[in-house]
Order: C-alpha cells, then sequence, then structure tokens
C-alpha cells in the first residue's frame, strides 16, 4: 500500500510539472493557486475549502446593487475558472469537473409600470433614474417606488437614505421577496455582522434561542441515557 | 482627518507592530525634510494608514534605517525609507488639512481659541506654501470639501449629505493614489468614499455632547432625545453600515505588501474605535481606565449596558 501511495504521489508531481510547463505556455494567465491563495501541493479539500472561502467573500449577493457589483463579479468570475482549471488538471484523480460556480447577475422577475427606470438602473444610468423617480408625485408613491429610489441611493452612497427608503417598500409591501432580501441585507450590515462593530455580541451572557435548543438537546440525551 | 484610522495594537504581530512605527517614524521625518520642521506637528495616525495604502499599492519598497528622534534624541528608533512617492504625498495632505482645519477654527470658534488658531496657522504658512506648489491638485480638492461643508452645515442637513464631502474628498484623494489604473480606481473611489463618511460620522458622534453645548452644527443632533447610550447605539449603527461597504470595497483590492497592518486597520481598527469612542470613553472615569485596553477574551465583561 506504502508503495501504491508513493507511486501516485510521484505521478501526482510529474503531472503538476506538466501543469506549470503549460501554465508558462499561456500567456499572461495567472497561475490559478496563486488566484485561490493555495500552494500547489494543496490537497483536494484545501483547494475546495479555500475556493469556498473565496466564493463567500465576493458572493454577488454581497454586492448586489453596489457600484462594486461589476469587480467582484469579475473576481468571481475569475475564481471560478481558477477552481474549475485546477480541477480540471486534477482529473485523473476521479474528480469531477465543476458544471458550473455561483452564478452572478440578477433577473428581474417582476414586470411592473416602472420597468423604464428599472432598464436605466441595470444600465447604470442612476442620475437620470433618479431625476425620472422624482417626478413620481409623493401621493403615487408605492413601494417599488421605494425600492427603486431605494437602489439609487444607495449606489450613491447615501446609506441612511437607503436603508429608509427601502425599510418603507418593505412596510408597503411586506411579501415582496425582493425588497425583503434587500432589507435583509442591510439590517445584516447594520448589525455588524459584517464589518464594524456588533453590540450584540459583547453582551455573551444573555440566553438566546439557541441556547435554549442545545441546553434541551443535552437534557434530552441525559434523558435516554438514564433510561437503558 | 482626527486620528481614528489606526491598528489595534494587541492584535499585530511584534514585526507588524514595529513595521507601522517605522512608517510612522518615516512619515514624520519626511514631514520635516519635504515642508519644515513645523510640519511635523501635523502627523497624525491617519495619515499613517494613508501613506501605508499608497505603498501597499504602488508595490514600494522600504529601507529601514535607526536613527535617533528629534524630538526625544536620548530614543533610537526606527524609521523607513521609501523611494516613490508615497511620503511626500501624505505629508502633504497632512500638512494641508491640518491648515484648513486652522482656517475652519479661526472662522468659527471663540475669542481665545480663535486667536490661538490665528497664531498656529501664521506658524504653518510656509510648510502649507510647499506642500500647495508640490500637489496643488489636492489642495484644491480640501478647498472644495471645506466650502461645500459650509453649505451644508448652513442649510442643516441629514447626514447622507452632511457627509458627502469629507466621503467625497477622500475618494479623490484615494483616486490620485493609481492615476492610470481604470480598473482600480473603481473599487478605490468606493473604498474612500466609505472611508471618508465613517470618518466624519465617527467624528460627528464623538463630538455630539461637545457640539450640543456650544450650540454647533452636528447631525445627529434630533436624535439626542433623552439617553445618549440609545443615541450612540443608533450611531453604530449607521457606522457599522459604512464599515461593512468598506470591507466590501477592500476586499477587492487586492493588497501584497503591508497587508496584515491595512487588514487589522479594516477589520479590527475600525470597530475598536466605534467601540471605544462611542461607548467605553463615555462611561465614568473608573469604569473607564479599566476597559481602555483591548482584551478580547474579557468581552463578558465589557458588554454594553442597554
Amino acid at each position: 500500500m506504502a508503495v501504491g501511495m508513493k507511486c501516485s504521489w510521484s505521478l501526482l508531481c510529474v503531472f503538476q510539472n506538466d501543469n506549470s510547463i503549460r501554465a508558462k505556455g499561456r500567456e499572461k494567465m495567472k497561475d490559478p493557486y496563486e488566484i485561490l491563495g493555495v500552494s500547489p501541493n494543496a490537497s483536494d479539500d484545501e483547494i475546495k475549502q479555500a475556493y469556498r472561502m473565496l466564493a463567500k467573500k465576493y458572493h454577488p449577493d454581497k454586492y448586489a446593487n453596489s457600484p462594486l457589483a461589476e469587480s467582484a463579479s469579475e473576481k468571481m468570475k475569475e475564481i471560478n475558472s481558477a477552481y474549475d482549471r485546477i480541477l480540471n488538471d486534477r482529473k485523473h484523480a476521479g474528480r469531477e469537473r465543476r458544471s458550473s460556480g455561483y452564478s452572478s447577475g440578477y433577473s428581474d422577475s417582476t414586470r411592473s409600470h416602472y420597468n423604464n427606470i428599472r432598464m436605466m438602473i441595470n444600465s447604470g444610468k442612476f442620475s437620470a433614474a433618479e431625476q425620472e423617480l422624482s417626478v413620481v408625485p409623493s401621493n403615487e408613491r408605492d413601494a417599488e417606488w421605494y425600492y427603486l429610489m431605494g437602489v439609487v441611493v444607495y449606489h450613491n452612497g447615501w446609506l441612511e437614505d437607503a436603508y429608509n427608503y427601502f425599510q418603507t417598500a418593505c412596510r408597503m409591501d411586506p411579501n415582496n421577496v425582493e425588497y425583503r432580501s434587500m432589507f435583509n441585507r442591510i439590517r445584516q450590515q447594520r448589525s455588524g455582522a459584517q464589518g464594524g462593530y456588533n453590540t450584540s455580541s459583547a453582551a455573551s451572557e444573555s440566553c438566546s434561542c439557541c441556547d435554549i435548543c442545545t441546553c434541551l438537546m443535552c437534557s434530552d440525551c441525559l434523558c435516554s441515557c438514564c433510561r437503558s | 482627518m482626527f486620528g481614528y484610522l489606526k491598528p489595534v495594537r494587541e492584535e499585530l504581530k511584534i514585526r507588524e507592530y514595529e513595521l507601522y512605527k517605522s512608517v510612522y517614524c518615516g512619515l514624520c521625518k519626511h514631514l520635516g525634510k519635504d515642508y519644515g520642521i513645523i510640519s511635523r506637528f501635523t502627523l497624525s495616525y491617519d495619515c499613517t494608514v494613508l501613506a501605508m495604502l499608497y505603498l501597499s499599492l504602488t508595490d514600494d519598497r522600504l529601507s529601514v534605517n535607526k536613527g535617533r528622534c528629534v524630538f526625544n534624541p536620548a530614543k533610537k528608533c526606527l524609521f523607513c525609507d521609501c523611494s516613490g512617492e508615497g511620503f511626500r504625498f501624505a505629508g502633504a495632505v497632512s500638512v494641508i488639512m491640518s491648515y484648513y482645519k486652522l482656517v475652519d477654527a479661526i472662522e468659527d470658534s471663540g475669542f481665545f481659541k480663535r486667536n490661538c488658531a490665528r497664531f498656529l496657522k501664521f506658524l504653518i504658512k510656509r510648510s502649507f506654501k510647499k506642500a500647495l506648489r508640490a500637489y496643488p491638485e489636492i489642495n484644491k480638492n480640501v478647498k472644495l470639501m471645506m466650502d461645500q461643508q459650509h453649505d451644508a452645515e448652513k442649510t442643516g442637513c441629514a447626514i447622507d449629505k452632511a457627509a458627502e464631502p469629507t466621503a467625497k474628498m477622500l475618494s479623490e484623494l484615494c483616486i490620485s493614489i493609481l492615476p492610470d489604473d481604470s480598473g482600480k480606481q473603481k473599487i478605490l473611489s468606493a473604498f474612500g468614499y466609505y472611508i471618508g463618511r465613517w470618518i466624519y460620522i465617527m467624528d460627528a458622534a464623538d463630538d455630539l455632547e461637545k457640539d450640543v453645548k456650544h450650540n454647533n452644527f452636528n447631525p445627529f443632533k434630533d436624535r439626542l432625545k433623552g439617553n445618549i447610550n440609545e443615541t450612540m447605539l443608533y450611531c453604530n449603527d449607521v457606522l457599522n453600515m459604512t464599515a461593512s461597504q468598506i470591507v466590501l470595497a477592500y476586499d477587492l483590492l487586492e493588497l501584497n505588501a503591508y497587508k496584515e497592518i491595512l487588514d487589522n486597520v479594516i477589520y479590527n481598527g475600525l470597530s475598536f474605535q466605534q467601540k471605544y469612542c462611542l461607548f467605553d470613553k463615555r462611561r465614568s472615569k473608573k469604569c473607564r481606565k479599566k476597559n481602555r485596553d483591548y482584551y478580547p477574551y474579557l468581552s463578558g465583561k465589557n458588554s454594553i449596558n442597554h
């Protein structure tokens, strides 16, 4: 068995050498291992873990409606293709090619009379969209108006106004998934989970839902202990 | 800038801390060399971080030397020297910002403070002129920011609009670090914008009581009803949202050199400053002394009283 392991190890090494030569042949292509931040002889699990971490970090959902969405999706593509290339190159180990990475981009499934404004926003004409929106008289402003206005000011960096707009949109139409997801994302940002100071984590003595659950589970385990 | 951007010392490795200190001392030395000895007094933590960002983005190699400190000749310290523009740029920002801060103080302070500011402005004038000659665009940028800030404060406005001038100015400053790289410029612009916004809001929250007492403009004044702690929790939410935008932009920057230190500033420093300035500082003096140090493993004891 030891011999077999040695054999496969040397095979892997040869294969990697081959890879590096091929990589040199491709001009200007970055080393996929470098992109994922792992060493070329990292195990498959390590690579997977590194990929998952990066995919989480640059996930398009986190950058939704942000001016940096494009850069983030480019980065995501780079990570996906690096991961695909590594998996492809290691295919002999019995791995299958990963069919698709995290898909990026948003599809607007909801149809509305604000279609032209949505189109403006999608094509990046934010100031034009803002002008169009501000023309709408205040008694005709519905939940979608508040949502779209929120998207526009969020893009401009006016985060407090954006928060208020999204909040209003959610209050007026509580069942809309689109508004709700954006509002939840912003609420998460405000809690300090993604940067900043999380005040609730400091109060660690408090008893949360999770604690109660764990407590119940533990005591349940003990119960069954006694019976047997 | 006001000294809010700095690393959490306890989270740095010793070699990182030494490097940070040597950049600080290097910047001080460069200020003296480029803009005259008076300009050394304008040195701040924010400008050190700005210098570091510059050095990191331009991949500048540092050479570290050992020398005596001018202000404390008994002490020998490490200081670095860079081959590029990093220190000159950060120094100019430091001098120009300080100058305009004094101009601002002359306009809206009381008799005693106003005359002090006049005297200091007279002292710093020479340094300012040197910086102005080296980087006229920074001066233009800061001046515009000051004017817009004045207008915004005169009319009285919400937090977003009040923070806009500072945010825009830092955005422009960050863009000017890499004038040719259009791909990174977009990220830098957003990064600078939110950093500026964070600094402004931080300053506003920090000075809230003082501004109320002296009847100065403060965007959080309307929020201040009854309990100060509740207002601070609201400010913390606003800051958190800005900080998470900073993190989003920072993650895309992909720095190599000095990454550990800048990571520390962004991931730990922002939250630590929020905790210290908004909550710990406002408690009783005895309590404050006890809580001043950063010990995350004692966080249970440091919890906020809602």
